[in-house]
């Protein structure tokens, strides 16, 4: 279990959207997607779309998903599951906690 | 002009077809010339004598003529500025009938790129108009950023080394130039700047486009409706033609009238002015001291004596108001109701008209919508004097087939010789009856029709 990461304010990331956090701020393999549904709940994905190379972080958020700017592939923000083509490989999900406006990151944990 | 995007301007080959600076990839390709006949069209317009032949509205060789040689060197009206507010807002139109896509890119520059998949050439984008952050093709999945870049290829590792994706990004109209608000583009790689080309008719443009400084917005959407009819004889008419209102529209200027007989006899037989433009535009306006809108609501609002003093006598009396125009070769409005739009051609027998309402910025809300509805009820789909138009250019054109009938001379003899400088209004004009600026129409159509354009360089 590692210590949670202040990764961004909530008011930084506006709903339907997302932004894409450095790797080397999260000491993880791939770049993570910090994602706010239009509900406001914020959650977190690998950022790299299993498909192709493209940022999941650029995607669409809505519903409980996130869409692939490129190429229109769906994840679900709770566990990553793929739930469209053309991706077929499920992504990461990471822990989330919102806490009096600020986010914070718990890297490779599930939520 | 209060819009805070920027125009670009992107570099070119001399073939125009280069998006992104790279010379398109042709490898092995060289198209036989005979692809493209080329016809010397002097004999179907006697701008002199001010006679047309009908074959300029049906032939299909001289229509191919026209989007090589008219239609890709030109400047063509694409949108509205207003229609461009955040990066990634898109709007899908045609130039002539190459398809278009305008974007904001994330610069705040406006581009334009040809809406064609660089792999087997569908539409990147299917949608008419919307905000995105890529444009992917819906067949294979090849997708573009917003310059045009193309960014992602599925499977691209089946490619050869040599596949490089700088290559293949989307192909960019090299030149797009905005003037109050209107947003314009041509294909050709050196051409005369935006308001070179539009000389004069700039000063009746302003008429409608300039009140203040705050500019122009368009509201409720782009109306768009399909007529059958080569689309010069929209053009023209917008440009020459005041002479048909009495008789054509007789039925709606009855049922709009106070007493439901008409309108007055000074209004019937209205006097005015008729602008020739050398590059083919055209604008027609009655010329009266108590020229006014005929929204009432919109009437009320207007300041007449601030416009006196931004835009001059002159104007408020003539262009301001009652008038038509078109901007060569296929851009079109009238100021009395807002209503700008663009006759797309679609074949010799076919357009698609695409009318946007135009209003001032600085006007509330109410007026907005008054002068939105005036429009509605006037012109567009539903307006009850663009029915009467629609119907004059698809009776011309449906008959027009006919052996005989086509090699019938038209007649555009109306002010022949009375073209002169009026002292009053700039460039040349004529009487508000005339068909002085369709001759000029014409004249530069056919000018266009017999030169060579940038593209016949470098054919075999």
């Amino acid at each position: 279990m590692s210590d949670g990461i202040l990764v961004a304010k909530l008011d930084d990331i506006p709903e339907g959207e997302g932004i894409a956090l450095d790797k080397s701020v999260t000491g993880t393999v791939d770049n993570i997607a910090l994602l706010r549904d239009e509900d406001g709940s914020v959650w977190a994905l690998d950022d790299t779309c299993t498909h192709e190379t493209a940022s999941l972080a650029n995607g669409w958020v809505e519903d409980g998903h996130v869409e692939c700017p490129m190429h229109a592939s769906k994840f679900c923000l709770k566990n990553g599951e793929v739930q469209g083509l053309p991706a077929t490989k499920n992504t990461c999900p990471h822990r989330v906690e919102v806490r009096d406006g600020d986010v914070w990151l718990y890297p490779n944990e599930a939520p | 002009m209060t819009s805070t995007i920027e125009p670009t301007t992107a570099p070119t080959s001399p073939r125009g077809t280069s998006g992104h600076a790279t010379e398109t990839p042709q490898g092995a390709l060289d198209r036989p010339v005979e692809l493209q006949r080329t016809l010397d069209v002097s004999g179907l317009v006697d701008s002199d004598g001010g006679l047309i032949d009908r074959a300029v509205f049906t032939d299909a060789e001289v229509y191919q003529q026209e989007l090589r040689r008219v239609f890709a060197p030109s400047w063509l009206f694409l949108a509205h500025t207003d229609q461009f507010k955040k990066p990634g807002d898109f709007f899908a139109t045609f130039m002539g009938e190459d398809p278009v896509l305008v974007t904001l890119t994330r610069e705040r520059k406006l581009k334009a790129f040809l809406n064609s998949c660089r792999h087997r050439g569908a539409r990147v984008c299917r949608a008419d108009f919307g905000q995105t952050r890529n444009f992917t093709c819906s067949y294979h999945g090849w997708s573009y950023d917003l310059d045009g870049n193309l960014v992602s290829v599925p499977n691209e590792s089946g490619y050869p080394e040599s596949f490089a994706r700088e290559q293949w990004g989307l192909v960019e109209v090299p030149h797009i130039e905005t003037y109050n608000g209107l947003v314009f583009a041509t294909w050709n790689p050196a051409p005369v700047p935006l308001r070179e080309s539009l000389g004069n008719m700039a000063y009746y443009m302003d008429a409608m486009l300039d009140h203040d400084d705050e500019g122009t917005e368009v509201i409720g959407g782009v109306h768009k409706w399909v007529l059958e009819g080569n689309w010069k004889l929209a053009a023209e008419q917008f440009a020459t033609d005041w002479y048909h209102v009495n008789m054509s529209h007789g039925s709606a200027l009855m049922v709009m009238s106070p007493t439901g007989k008409g309108p007055r006899d000074e209004i019937v037989h209205r006097t005015g002015r008729q602008y020739v433009d050398p590059n083919g535009h055209g604008a027609g306006f009655p010329v009266h001291p108590k020229n006014r809108f005929d929204a009432k609501t919109v009437h009320d609002h207007i300041d007449y004596t601030a416009l006196r003093e931004r835009l001059g006598d002159a104007r408020v009396e003539g262009p301001l108001t009652n008038g038509h125009a078109t901007v060569f070769p296929n851009f079109s409005y009238l100021p009395v109701n807002g209503s700008i739009r663009i006759w797309h051609p679609k074949g010799p027998d076919r357009m698609e008209v695409w009318a946007w309402t135009v209003v001032d910025k600085s006007w509330p809300e109410e007026v907005k919508q008054a002068q939105r509805l005036y429009n509605l009820r006037t012109f567009g789909p539903s307006g009850i004097f663009e029915q009467d138009d629609g119907e004059n250019w698809s009776e011309c054109q449906a008959i027009a087939h006919g052996f005989i009938t086509n090699g019938v001379a038209l007649n555009y003899q109306m002010g022949l010789g009375s073209e002169r400088h009026d002292g009053r209004h700039p460039g040349t004009t004529s009487e508000l009856y005339s068909d002085a600026a369709g001759r000029s129409f014409y004249a530069r159509w056919r000018t266009l029709m017999n030169t060579p354009a940038w593209h016949e360089g470098d054919t075999r």
